[in-house]
């Protein structure tokens, strides 16, 4: 029984790691280039959630559309100043850009925000529904009923608007694109503002049962790369599947291993993946 | 009849629900110098991999003096005196002419060693004179010939050329088809992939003609250029698409 | 030719060393500057164990601080419990360095680029996470102190800054002429045809699995050996010090970067940059708010590899080629 509700709880959070990761596949599909610093997009998405609480009495929930228009503004311009310029660059300086970004983004929001961890209270953060003998978090129900609103969200666009084709279009075949008209730099543009403000909005539907602080980034560095690469580095449907698997996994090994070792199989299933079949359950389009 | 240095024994390759090559069947003999033709796609370099060992064969044998092949990693067979060249040609482009050469003479000797080794291979192959210059900025045929010269330098037994000879004017054609012959003459045996007629005709003592995958002729220049099957290849497809 | 070099490079070292082995006696032996150099050799050492991997064989390690980790605790554990002197223990370091290096490049054998650097990324995490749970062998997160004992050579422990630095010197020096000895072998070139053309390289009879493999183990194998150096030198550490991500992995690799990754004076121009860069900003920022020198820092990393993506020597030699286009003219 306790491994049905840790399979239930793992579903509903790795539903939200599904919504935090597309962003990194996105940009992946899109660009080519691997965002180390997207956890950190995460962090300000969980922090313009915060304040939204703690300055206007905003449910996170509700201030999610708004981590997502903020940090969409944001990563349009950091798109605009450095991720374009690198995109011809070796792997070597796209990795150390988007390496420097992240230092610069944790330490900005240090001297902005302060080095504390902050949490939200909400009236239903401890309550949870009962389902015959399993319990469901309502935190952990919304998160995922958001996730699942903006997941499908982003399909209804990738599928039916023109921007949403052509950045398909651009993904599949740049230069067929170009032909068509279709301006590249903006659809990498559209691609990484996306992909960010996506992983912003997973940040502040989870705020509710997690807590904020500049350095929250770091726990999902790998956990997302590691939904990302089993899903297949560049498919969104594919970080669907990895996000919940991880989510699976993560709760399940909470059942067998203290906190500190709970990463650790994490990391190993990571580097198996990598190692046994790196396009993933899905097979990437890179 | 002495047994052949090189068998090839009913090899078959499948990528997923292509077959590029079925139950392809051939010997080289010591000393031979055999040409495989064939329309494009008729699956020549596929073949030229599956031997030097970039793909594992579905089914069937390779033996090199007797000693199977099949399941060893392409260093392997080169160390067994086996190695091709490159049909898009594969230089080391950031490298040097000499150390592109150089790099196959490793094998068996030290840097030392390969450096002369490989100023020989420029020599017989008649481009010394570019040996410091970047591999990127080389013209064609040169980077043709680098790609022979580093073969070379890997003391083969066996030479695989995939279409060395594309990029040649007749004068350099000529040059190149002396060399070869030399070479022959020197102890090597050659296998040519060329879409030249006229080079391999001239060339070859026995030619193998693969279509489709599937091995449908071998024989002398003359046998193959009267073969039935072998027209119908080569003219057939051009039929096809013609006004009909 | 001296050494392999041209006789304008051999000056040229020449007069580096030299000022290199003078440069301790002109300043305070006991302040704060000394313990700089002290650590930008270090570092230097370590980009350079680095840019073996990261250089000449062209692949992103971002986890080369498992290495590093690996060692410290290795001679540490080994003077705590056993009283055995470090430089005894440092061999056991750069083993266990090595055959840490050799296990994971056996899963990460066939990836490249993005994809190795995340694998390389996750070992290292992998390591830091044992490191502070395990905390019966290695103390945990609370660190680990390096016992105080006479000082003398047997024992690497000194009262005067003085002799670290010549002996961090010395290993800059051993690990550059070991990364010069790779480039000139045979090695050397079968990784540079390795980082080429993978396929090609192979047919011309290049082990590439060996070849990247005996790489990946000498890197480690240094790593470990600088990681007893470090414990030595610093007399405490932890697991999130020694193993981390931003303190060391991604530093040793952005020092061989920055100065010029693959040539053998990179990590020491970069070194010279970083790390008193990094100084200079805290001392500069750190009085007036936490994560302000940090932040400068990565802003400074964002604009070098928006300039230059190749480093300082290219950067150098970009200069050179338009100072003598303009010179011609």
């Amino acid at each position: 029984m306790a491994i049905i509700q840790a399979i239930l709880d793992g579903l509903m959070i790795g539903g939200v790691y599904a919504v935090i990761s597309i962003g990194l596949t996105l940009v992946f599909g899109v660009m080519g280039i691997v965002n180390f610093a997207q956890a950190e997009f995460l962090m300000l998405g969980m922090f313009v959630a915060y304040y939204a609480w703690a300055w206007l009495g905003l449910d996170p929930l509700l201030a999610a559309p708004l981590a997502f228009a903020v940090v969409f503004v944001l990563g349009a311009l950091v798109h605009q100043v450095m991720i374009r310029r690198v995109l011809k660059a070796p792997a070597v300086a796209q990795i150390f850009l988007t390496v420097g970004l992240l230092i610069v983004l944790e330490n900005a929001a240090l001297l902005m925000f302060g080095s504390s961890f902050r949490s939200v209270s909400t009236p239903y953060q401890t309550s949870a529904l009962q389902l015959g003998s399993l319990f469901i978090s309502v935190p952990y129900l919304l998160a995922f009923l958001m996730s699942v609103a903006s997941g499908a969200a982003l399909w209804l666009f990738m599928r039916t608007s023109w921007f949403g084709r052509a950045m398909r279009a651009t993904a599949q075949d740049p230069m067929a694109a170009r032909l068509l008209g279709i301006n590249a730099d903006a659809m990498h543009r559209l691609a990484f503002a996306l992909g960010v403000a996506l992983t912003a909005f997973g940040g502040a539907v989870i705020l509710p049962y997690l807590t904020v602080s500049p350095t929250v980034g770091g726990q999902f560095v790998v956990l997302m790369f590691t939904v990302v690469v089993l899903g297949g580095l560049g498919s969104v449907a594919g970080a669907v599947v990895g996000g919940l698997s991880v989510g699976v996994i993560q709760s399940l090994s909470a059942l067998a291993f203290p906190i500190q070792l709970q990463n650790l199989v994490l990391f190993v299933v990571f580097i198996g993946v990598l190692a046994l079949r790196p396009e993933g359950l899905l097979g990437g389009s890179r | 009849m002495t047994a052949p240095l090189l068998e090839i024994s009913n090899i078959s390759k499948r990528f997923g629900g292509l077959a590029a090559l079925s139950n392809v069947s051939a010997e080289v003999h010591r000393g031979e110098i055999v040409g495989l033709i064939g329309p494009n796609g008729a699956g020549k370099t596929t073949l030229f991999s599956t031997l030097v060992g970039l793909h594992r064969p579905t089914s069937g044998a390779i033996r090199l003096n007797g000693r199977d092949l099949v399941g060893l990693k392409p260093h392997k067979i080169a160390a067994a005196g086996m190695v091709k060249t490159f049909q898009n040609i594969a230089l080391f482009l950031d490298s040097t002419v000499l150390d592109n050469v150089l790099t196959g003479g490793l094998m068996r000797h030290s840097v030392e060693e390969a450096r002369i080794l490989a100023r020989q291979c420029l020599e017989r192959v008649g481009i010394d004179h570019i040996a410091g210059k970047l591999a990127r900025d080389l013209s064609f045929p040169e980077r043709a010939r680098v790609e022979v010269a580093r073969a070379l330098c890997t003391e083969p037994e066996i030479l695989l050329l995939d279409e060395a000879m594309a990029a040649l004017n007749h004068v350099e054609m000529d040059e190149f088809l002396s060399l070869l012959r030399d070479l022959r003459d020197e102890g090597l045996t050659l296998v040519v992939v060329e879409h030249h007629m006229r080079a391999i005709m001239s060339l070859c003592e026995r030619i193998v003609v693969l279509n489709f995958g599937q091995l449908i002729a071998t024989g002398t220049p003359q046998e193959i250029s009267r073969n039935p099957a072998v027209v119908q290849a080569y003219l057939g497809r051009s039929a096809e698409t013609g006004a009909h | 030719m001296i050494l392999g070099m041209t006789s304008r490079k051999a000056v040229f070292v020449a007069v580096v060393l030299a000022i290199a082995l003078v440069l301790p006696f002109t300043i305070d032996p006991r302040g704060y500057t000394i313990r700089i150099l002290c650590l930008m050799l270090l570092f230097a050492a370590m980009g350079q164990a680095w840019n073996i991997v990261g250089g000449l064989a062209n692949q992103m390690s971002l986890g080369h601080a498992a290495f590093f980790g690996i060692g410290a605790y290795t001679s540490t554990l080994l003077l705590i419990h056993f009283g055995i002197s470090p430089w005894i223990g440092m061999i056991a370091a750069g083993i266990f360095g090595g055959v840490a290096a050799f296990v994971i490049s056996l899963p990460t054998m066939r990836l490249r680029g993005h994809y190795f650097a995340l694998a390389t990324l996750a070992f290292g995490e992998v390591m830091r996470v044992i490191g502070n749970s395990w905390s019966s062998l290695t103390g945990g997160p609370v660190g680990v102190s390096v016992p105080f004992a006479k000082p003398s050579l047997a024992m690497f422990q000194f009262k005067d800054t003085l002799p670290y630095y010549f002996l961090m010197l010395a290993a800059l020096i051993v690990v550059t002429i070991i990364f010069v000895a790779i480039q000139r072998s045979r090695i050397g070139y079968r990784l540079q045809a390795i980082k080429e053309n993978v396929d090609a390289a192979e047919v011309i009879g290049v082990d590439t699995t060996r070849t990247k493999i005996f790489a990946a183990v000498v890197s480690g194998v240094l790593m470990g050996c600088l990681g007893t150096f470090y414990a030595q030198f610093q007399y405490f550490f932890d697991p999130d010090t020694v193993f981390g991500v931003a303190s060391i992995s991604v530093r040793v690799a952005m020092i061989a970067i920055v100065g010029g990754i693959g040539t053998a004076i990179g990590p020491i121009l970069g070194a010279m940059f970083v790390i008193p860069m990094e100084e200079l900003a805290n001392q500069a920022f750190s009085a007036q708010a936490a994560g302000l020198a940090q932040l400068v820092f990565g802003a400074l990393l964002i604009v070098v590899i928006l300039v230059e993506p190749r480093g300082f020597v290219e950067f150098g030699r970009r200069m050179v080629r338009r100072f003598r286009k303009g010179a011609s003219r």
